[in-house]
């Protein structure tokens, strides 16, 4: 049979052995516990924290970036609006210029042919008066039988043919 | 009834007395230093195991415990607090693996509360100075300075005497209830004939479980939580 204490006992030596174990305990428990899991819960809420920032900053980068592409998109659609707009303009002026150049063309042509046709009718009545006068010189001769001037007759003629 | 059986003695100072309240509490030491060394091997960042969940859990617990009811200026207070919770509860369960649970040792749960004590002094002069300290007994009339001193002296009784009576109260009752149930079957087994058989106490079986769970289980984890929770108050309070 051991020694044993008073059930309701203060013992000095179990106090100081108390005190040493739970200062032991202690940092133990800090060293081996309450240490790597406090560096690592810190650790991921600063990865988590980073992660945040990081997604805001590549979101903020991509909002400016498409602002940036929709200005571009907005400048180049105007300028093609200018470049359509010009390129319209010298196409019709062009083919403004074409017409007018054909339409001359075509007065010029119309005219220059209404001139020949012109002087090809009064060719052909100018000779036609003279074979007529000639003939009708050849028909006087023979039915005079005598030749006449011929510069005067034919001037004689032509006026009877004139006045027909 | 008997108090902690001493186990051995050093010859030192006259002979130095180590009780098994004592030698139950390294027991207790060494299997929570092992139990947080396996707990936080292999701490990763991304993907925990299960089992570091686990601990992770346990930390941030204590962590908020200490942050709820301290604040965050106090935070290096958690390993302390989880210390004396983790001795605290599992001193008195081990009340379950037969081992005499060194909560019901006045000498044990008075060291804590000294601790305590101290603590509270001593975060009373870092937030108010010496002066700040010593005018706080005076307070709020000086001619009630003797309560204040008896209060203040008071705590720590209070506190050990709550956390002892209910442990010590607990081993007095199961073993007068393991008792009393020999007894009964004793009683009940005495026509049976052969001695063997008549001294198995079978009420001893099963019956002492039931009151098990509250004197075991539940009060220790209360009072566990009342001697934390008591000692984070007032060290908190007395900073004010």
């Amino acid at each position: 049979m051991g020694e044993y204490l008073q059930f309701v006992t203060i013992d000095v030596w179990t106090m100081i052995f108390t005190w040493a174990n739970l200062i032991i305990l202690f940092l133990l428990l800090k060293k081996f516990l309450f240490k790597p899991v406090n560096k690592v819960l810190d650790a991921r809420a600063e990865e988590i924290e980073n992660t945040y920032k990081m997604a805001a900053e590549t979101k903020s980068e991509a909002e400016s970036m498409k602002g940036e592409y929709e200005q571009k998109m907005l400048y180049a659609k105007s300028e093609a609006d200018v470049i359509i707009k010009s390129a319209v303009e010298a196409a019709n002026r062009r083919s403004d210029s074409i017409v007018s150049d054909a339409n001359t063309q075509a007065r010029h042509i119309m005219e220059k042919s209404q001139k020949q046709i012109e002087q090809e009718k009064k060719n052909a009545i100018d000779e036609a008066k003279e074979d007529i006068a000639s003939m009708a010189v050849d028909v006087a001769e023979k039915l005079i039988g005598k030749k006449f001037d011929e510069s005067d007759d034919e001037k004689l003629i032509s006026d009877i043919i004139d006045r027909i | 009834m008997n108090g902690p059986k001493v186990i051995f003695e050093i010859p030192l100072f006259g002979g130095i007395k180590v009780t098994e309240s004592i030698v139950n509490m390294w027991i207790i030491m060494a299997v929570l230093v092992l139990v947080s060394i396996w707990l936080t091997k292999g701490l990763k960042v991304r993907n925990p195991s299960r089992k570091q969940l686990v601990v992770e859990k346990i930390v941030t617990m204590l962590n908020n415990l200490v942050k709820d009811n301290m604040g965050n200026g106090y935070l290096s207070f958690a390993p302390y607090i989880g210390t004396l919770f983790a001795l605290s509860i599992f001193g008195s369960l081990s009340s379950l693996m037969t081992m005499r649970p060194y909560t019901a040792d006045l000498s044990v749960i008075l060291s804590w509360t000294i601790v305590t004590f101290l603590m509270i002094q001593a975060n009373n002069i870092k937030h108010n100075g010496v002066g700040g300290w010593l005018k706080s007994f005076t307070q709020p009339v000086a001619f009630i300075t003797p309560l204040n001193i008896i209060s203040e002296i008071a705590n720590p009784i209070s506190m050990t005497f709550r956390h002892f009576g209910n442990i010590a109260a607990g081993l007095v009752i199961t073993s007068l209830v393991y008792g009393g149930l020999a007894s009964l079957s004793a009683a009940v087994l005495a026509w049976v004939p052969d001695s063997f058989l008549a001294a198995i106490p079978i009420f001893q079986v099963g019956i002492p479980a039931v009151l098990s769970i509250y004197f075991d289980l539940f009060t220790s984890f209360l009072q566990a939580y009342i001697i934390c929770m008591l000692t984070m108050v007032f060290v908190q309070s007395s900073g004010k």
